[in-house]
């Protein structure tokens, strides 16, 4: 694919820059119900190893790199090395220490409990 | 001569500021920007890759959230075919806030290979993270041959 967005020579610039890892965006679903928030993110590629998940002060922030493994001469490539990166507020509720993460098939799940506190309740009526 | 030439670099800028600043533009509106030269459409089949490694073809393509019996792999001569099916991941009881991804989708994508001479009986394949390798080793025939000097 083509990165390249300058249609100017690059000569005339004093340092060239080194290559670096493009950043893409992966496609997400977020669903909730009352006991959790639940992220899908696709991120075909990703190993375990390359991927990091951290929550920060409200601050959700997803990060993986795919390095391909690949052999010989590419006769046509669509598709690359790549960092997938993708930020997400999270409301204060989330029982951070709950949080867990699972990676399958290339796709992240992460499930965001809410804590205790932040759960609906029935408030039961007493009678007289 | 070299105003001319300066002048010529001047629009050119121009053109890459124009173009940056609607890649910019299309990179609010359509979140799958960044595939491509920026001005991609969504894809709706697999990104693909082919490679030649002398005594072997590989194919890679991105199958996220497929299994290994969600995907088929037809080969004939120099024909490629990849088809395959997602299922919904969708959780049950779940309100949704945001459903940006494919799901429940199905693709084929067919190739014809750049070398004619494929050993078909020894094509093999791998899925990995979502991404699916075929490697498709040629005929003896098609292979690299070493020469030596007499």
């Amino acid at each position: 694919m083509n990165e390249n967005t300058d249609i100017v020579k690059t000569e005339g610039r004093a340092v060239e820059q080194s290559r670096q890892l493009p950043t893409m965006t992966p496609v997400v679903d977020i669903y909730e119900n009352d006991n959790e928030i639940l992220l899908f993110a696709d991120m075909p590629g990703v190993t375990k190893e390359n991927l990091s998940v951290n929550i920060d002060n409200g601050k959700l922030s997803v990060l993986g790199i795919r390095r391909l493994e690949t052999a010989g001469s590419a006769s046509w490539e669509e598709f690359g090395d790549v960092e997938y990166l993708r930020n997400f507020s999270v409301p204060q509720t989330i029982d951070v220490a709950k949080v867990n993460a699972e990676l399958k098939d290339g796709v992240l799940k992460l499930h965001l409990p809410k804590s205790e506190a932040a759960k609906p309740k029935q408030i039961e009526i007493k009678a007289e | 001569m070299w105003t001319t030439v300066s002048d010529l670099d001047r629009m050119f800028g121009s053109m890459d500021l124009l173009r940056s600043r609607m890649n910019r533009m299309l990179l609010d509106y359509d979140r799958f920007y960044g595939r491509g030269g920026g001005w991609a459409v969504t894809a709706t089949e697999p990104l693909t890759n082919l490679y030649d490694a002398g005594d072997s073809l590989e194919v890679k393509a991105e199958v996220p959230g497929m299994a290994r019996e969600d995907v088929n792999i037809k080969v004939q001569g120099n024909y490629l075919e990849i088809s395959g099916t997602r299922k919904s991941d969708t959780p049950e009881g779940y309100k949704a806030h945001r459903e940006e991804r494919d799901t429940e989708t199905s693709f084929t994508r067919s190739f014809t290979l750049p070398s004619e001479e494929i050993n078909t009986e020894k094509v093999s394949a791998s899925l990995k993270n979502g991404i699916l390798t075929i490697t498709l080793p040629k005929t003896e025939a098609a292979k690299p041959k070493q020469v030596t000097i007499n």
